[in-house]
């Protein structure tokens, strides 16, 4: 820090904090700095410690904490939560009006009771107008579950801005999100801190915290390892970890050359895939007049959240039932529900979900159901599958000790591996991975890519076809499919689509990615 | 820990009414020749009832029928509204969710003690026979509500996996949602238990299923009423075992799945340090 900066009174100070549970120290010995109109951010890998410093300036601790160390507030105790999740703390039962008017009646007490209403109106308008939110008039009267998740998040913002909030905790705020919404929420943030209000940011997207940050502290189990401007630390890191960890953001592209003269594997031809709308009818999700996955390909399907991408991949795998059209397996249509797929289709296409943790069974060890896919799909006995699943996790990377535990007790990279585990024991021709990355810290996505990577080293046979929002996930791919709004724009060769993009909206996204790795 | 405490306290209060229900009948003995109604003392530590039988051997005799048939209703009701519930939260059939869902809404809309009665001017049932009515009126309620929290598990991407594993539908609806709604089934069988007890004391209370003078608690109730003046044990006695019954059986429930909660949740009763 500079001396310029230390002159400047901080809103919030964090010394020497300690936070333990059960005799473990989940973070140890941080210190923060709050500046106003600056944004301080906090990386690390999921479990650093990240979000528990974070809360603490909310005076929020875990459940049994044992807590050392000083947390000073700005007078009044202000401080805004963004959380990663904000349809969580939004009444679903009210409109955003009323949402933000239970804030608003409290700021205008003073006035006498006929201008109340009239203040309140103001300040609400300026509030969505300071968290970026056009055409407030049409949007104060809808319900959060009929606004978008980005929506939803500057109605949480807005909120935190009409309480007078002067620091704002941002909690993941771009996990999950595609490059062009990422973008919006670095301008919505930096508006934030634009009016003197100092913003937190914690994060595992390293692109955001490089466009946004002000000061980048580097945590890792529970301590700061390093910490400095982003501009310093992206060009001479210090620290072994922080080197690892920004050195985590560039997946080795594929550069192995699609195998040639394969045949195709999956064949789709004129799908459109519709979603039942209430009483309205239905709506077209996606439509695809022609797609092909090569035997021993990977293909990657980008494209933004709500583009159909993955319903195009729950049509494939027979998990999405209401669509038109034929997609083959090998020359032979494959039936849509999965219901009516026999043994060895279900086998041939195996689809690994987006959430981990809500994709197994809380009750039962990982390990038990890897192996009962070896049983139900291959016909192996119970003691062939465990060993089957066992080499299969431990070669992904879970020894036995965790397998055998409980999902609650493994983290969500280990859980996507066991989740991929599971898929692969079906010994499948088509691997669908749904957004298996999005949701993991940079070093944990890397391990997960490698994984994939080794997967289309080692099986000649296997197709990939892998779901994402994020280009830098699609560059493992042999052949990239662009997808925007329910049609297909765009597909061909990864690195002919990376470079010269012929859409549009390909174009467009690949410049948004640009500019924020970019860092401006 | 409170929670111990809490349970102890719900054992102990069901466990009183529960103890003399099952037990009670093998250590009554022998009646004994009749006294003069409504008497206390000579003998008779809780006096004599309303044709001079000793209350204290009533009491002994008199819980089995309530508590069984309860306990055999509420079974039964779960009986079968578990696989309607499960059957009709994993189906993708709507026609098939509508056939087994919607007959249960008209039996829904009719009030349980009315059809009861109804049902005992026209058939006049013995113990089993109440039971069974018993059992049909708490269907409705029990396979929506198993439904409803079935449907919830079964929306779960781990639904999916067990599909994509080519998973039995065994393993899926008992194995998993079964698995992911015992909470939910488990405090609607605690409120169903005291629900049923209330039903079938009132149907013996009305003289529905048993005999006027049969030796039950709610029986006992209702014909000792006369006396309550004279000889209030009669009714006290039977009164508070049905109610420290309903109410143990509720504490029971409320404590179980607290614990159940803790396991599964860090709990919060530990208190931050401080706060900064």
């Amino acid at each position: 820090m500079t001396q310029e900066l230390n002159r400047v009174d901080p809103v919030a100070q964090i010394a020497n904090l300690r936070v333990e549970i059960d005799g473990r120290a989940i973070v140890d010995g941080v210190n923060l700095r709050v500046l106003p109109g600056r944004v301080t951010a906090l990386v690390g890998a999921s479990g650093s410690g990240k979000t528990t410093t974070g809360l603490a300036l909310l005076g929020e601790y875990p459940s049994g904490a044992r807590v050392t160390g000083d947390v000073r507030v700005p007078e009044g105790g202000l401080v805004g939560y963004v959380p990663q999740h904000p349809a969580a703390v939004l009444n679903p039962a009210r409109r955003v009006c009323a949402l933000l008017n239970d804030i608003a009646r409290t700021q205008v007490r003073h006035l006498p009771r006929r201008e109340r209403r009239a203040a309140t109106r103001e300040l609400l308008l300026r509030a969505l107008a300071d968290a970026q939110l056009p055409d407030a008039e049409a949007l104060l009267r809808r319900f959060p579950h009929q606004l978008s998740g980005g929506q939803q998040q500057r109605v949480v913002l807005a909120q935190a801005l009409l309480l007078g909030a002067r620091v704002i905790v941002a909690d993941e705020p771009t996990t999950g999100q595609d490059a062009l919404t990422k973008s919006r929420i670095v301008d919505q943030l930096s508006a934030v801190a634009a009016k003197g209000i100092a913003v937190v940011l914690l994060s595992h997207d390293l692109d955001v915290v490089r466009a946004l940050a002000d000061d980048v502290l580097v945590m890792r189990a529970g301590q700061v390892v390093e910490s400095g401007p982003p501009e310093r630390l992206w060009l001479a890191p210090r620290h072994e970890w922080t080197r690892r960890l920004l050195d985590a953001r560039a997946p080795g592209p594929q550069h192995e050359p699609p195998p040639i003269a394969a045949q195709a594997v999956l064949h789709v031809r004129d799908m459109t895939a519709r979603h039942r709308d209430g009483d309205r009818g239905t709506t077209v999700a996606v439509r695809v007049p022609e797609l092909t996955v090569q035997a021993g390909e990977c293909l990657a399907v980008v494209g933004r959240s709500g583009s159909g991408k993955t319903t195009l991949a729950r049509c494939l795998a027979g998990l999405h039932r209401d669509h038109s059209g034929e997609i083959l397996l090998d020359g032979r249509p494959l039936p849509h529900s999965l219901r009516q797929r026999d043994r060895d289709q279900l086998a041939a296409v195996q689809y690994v979900f987006q959430d981990a943790r809500a994709a197994f069974d809380d009750y039962r060890p990982v390990l038990d159901q890897v192996a009962r896919t070896a049983v139900r799909l291959r016909g192996a006995d119970a003691e062939t599958a465990e060993a089957e699943a066992l080499a299969t996790l431990t070669r992904l990377g879970l020894p036995e000790e965790l397998a055998s535990r409980r999902p609650a007790r493994l983290s969500g990279g280990e859980l996507q591996r066991a989740a991929l585990a599971r898929a692969l024991l079906a010994q499948p021709r088509v691997l669908l991975c749904d957004e298996i990355t999005s949701g993991l810290d940079t070093v944990t996505r890397r391990g997960l890519l490698d994984v994939l990577a080794g997967l289309l080293r080692d099986r000649d046979d296997l197709s990939l076809v892998l779901i994402t929002h994020d280009l830098d996930t699609a560059r493992l791919a042999h052949r990239i499919a662009v997808l925007d709004a329910g049609e297909l724009v765009e597909q061909g060769p990864a690195p002919r689509v990376l470079t010269e993009p012929r859409h549009p909206f390909t174009v467009s996204l690949m410049e948004t990615t640009a500019r924020l790795a970019a860092g401006t | 820990m409170r929670f111990t405490g809490r349970f102890a306290l719900g054992v102990a209060v069901i466990g009183v009414p529960l103890v003399l229900a099952l037990l009670g009948p093998l250590f009554a003995g022998d009646p004994g020749p009749r006294a003069t109604s409504f008497t206390l003392g000579d003998g008779h530590w809780l006096g004599t009832d309303f044709v001079g039988r000793d209350v204290w051997q009533q009491v002994l005799h008199g819980g089995r029928p309530v508590v069984v048939t309860a306990l055999a209703a509420t079974a039964l009701a779960y009986a079968v509204a578990l696989p309607l519930g499960l059957l009709s939260a994993l189906t993708h059939r709507r026609w098939l969710e509508e056939l087994l869902m919607r007959p249960l809404d008209v039996l829904l809309a009719v009030p349980s003690l009315l059809l009861i009665l109804l049902v005992a001017s026209v058939f006049e049932p013995g113990a089993v026979g109440l039971a069974l009515l018993v059992a049909a009126v708490n269907i409705p309620d029990a396979a929506r509500i198993v439904r409803a929290a079935a449907a919830e598990a079964a929306a779960r991407p781990a639904v999916e996996a067990l599909r994509m594993q080519g998973e039995t539908w065994w393993r899926m609806a008992v194995g998993y949602v079964g698995r992911a709604t015992l909470r939910t089934l488990a405090a609607d069988a605690g409120v169903r238990l005291t629900g049923v007890l209330y039903l079938v004391a009132t149907a013996a209370f009305l003289g529905v299923g048993v005999a006027p003078d049969a030796a039950d608690w709610a029986v006992m109730v209702d014909r000792n009423r006369i006396g309550l003046a004279v000889q209030p044990w009669a009714v006290v006695v039977p009164a508070l075992l049905i109610i420290a019954l309903t109410t143990g059986s509720n504490l029971l429930f409320d404590a179980a799945l607290d614990q159940r909660g803790t396991a599964a949740s860090s709990h919060r009763s530990t208190d931050k340090e401080r706060r900064p």
